[in-house]
């Protein structure tokens, strides 16, 4: 239980700093280099772990499936979806509709059991949990944060 | 306005599929190997589109810095990690954990103003924002 919280936090920890790093790259190179240029990178690193733990299991790929081949075509129409929704919504809003969506549909694969997952029990503390979240999430980005520029010059008028 | 709620909300609803995918994909052929050949799939499909679309410029990389540049290579340990939680804990617990750790960490750079972002200063909003994730996650361990 511990060790996957912690794996799953360490990923969040990633995935911000890596949202903040692809906003550097994306100033110079646009959206579509940059997701080239990141998956490519992905894929690089991946394929480099997988040589130093796995060796030569890296390419028995004798159970693959047909439709493994396609799903890396998912995380180009999240890349779609979300240049789309951040320029219609702005970020705030659009990342909020966006987090707000990725707990619902994980509420919705454990409790169908999709794709071989263990199914879980859909229970009210589930439903009640994730909407606490979901509350957080909107208190989070819509509550004012203040720049420091702003608080600067706030602070230059009161004196 | 519903169109881009439309298109976030999809988004969203991907994300979460491609973890999943990933965990069901890892159960067959290996963690790292899902995350190779996923990325390399994305990869090619994002030069495909790039290269039709023109958006941007692959060369513009010149002018980023490198630190910049690997961030790509997160994925890798992203998606291993994400998958060995799922595989653990459960897709809404690996979600949930997930991103209270990924606002805390945008909290803080934007705090700190690290990689140039503008400093922003901590407001009540996002204590009471975060403090309520955290007891999301605690509601549904009851």
């Amino acid at each position: 239980m511990v060790t996957g919280l912690m794996l799953a936090a360490f990923a969040g920890v990633m995935v911000a700093l890596q949202t903040i790093f692809n906003n550097r790259t994306d100033v110079h190179m646009g959206s579509w280099a940059t997701t080239t240029w990141v998956l490519f990178m992905g894929f690089v690193a991946s394929l480099a772990c997988s040589l130093i733990f796995e060796g030569s299991r890296t390419f028995a790929l004798a159970n693959m499936q047909p439709w493994y081949w396609f799903s890396g075509l998912i995380g180009v129409g999240v890349v779609i979806c979300l240049v789309l929704g951040v320029k219609i919504l702005g970020p705030t809003f659009s990342v909020s509709v966006v987090l707000t969506a990725q707990l619902s549909f994980a509420l919705l694969f454990d409790s169908l059991g999709w794709l071989g997952l263990e199914k879980m029990p859909l229970d009210w503390k589930q439903i009640a949990g994730v909407l606490v979240i979901i509350a957080g999430i909107y208190i989070f980005k819509f509550g004012g944060k203040k720049k420091a520029v702003e608080i600067v010059e706030a602070e230059a008028a009161a004196e | 306005m519903l169109k881009g709620i439309i298109f976030a909300f999809i988004g969203g609803a991907c994300i979460t599929l491609q973890g999943v995918a990933n965990a069901r994909i890892s159960q067959d052929i290996g963690t790292w190997q899902a995350a190779t050949i996923t990325q390399l799939t994305g990869f090619i499909m994002a030069l495909l589109i790039y290269l039709l679309v023109r958006d941007g410029d692959l060369l513009g990389f010149r002018k980023v810095k490198p630190l910049y540049l690997a961030g790509g290579a997160f994925g890798s340990v992203i998606i291993f990690s994400e998958v060995t939680a799922i595989q653990t804990i459960g897709v809404t617990f690996t979600i949930s954990a997930l991103l209270i750790a990924q606002l805390c960490m945008t909290f803080l750079i934007d705090t700190r103003g690290w990689f140039g972002t503008v400093k922003s200063k901590m407001g009540a909003p996002q204590f009471i924002g975060l403090a309520l994730m955290i007891a999301g996650v605690l509601i549904m361990k009851l």
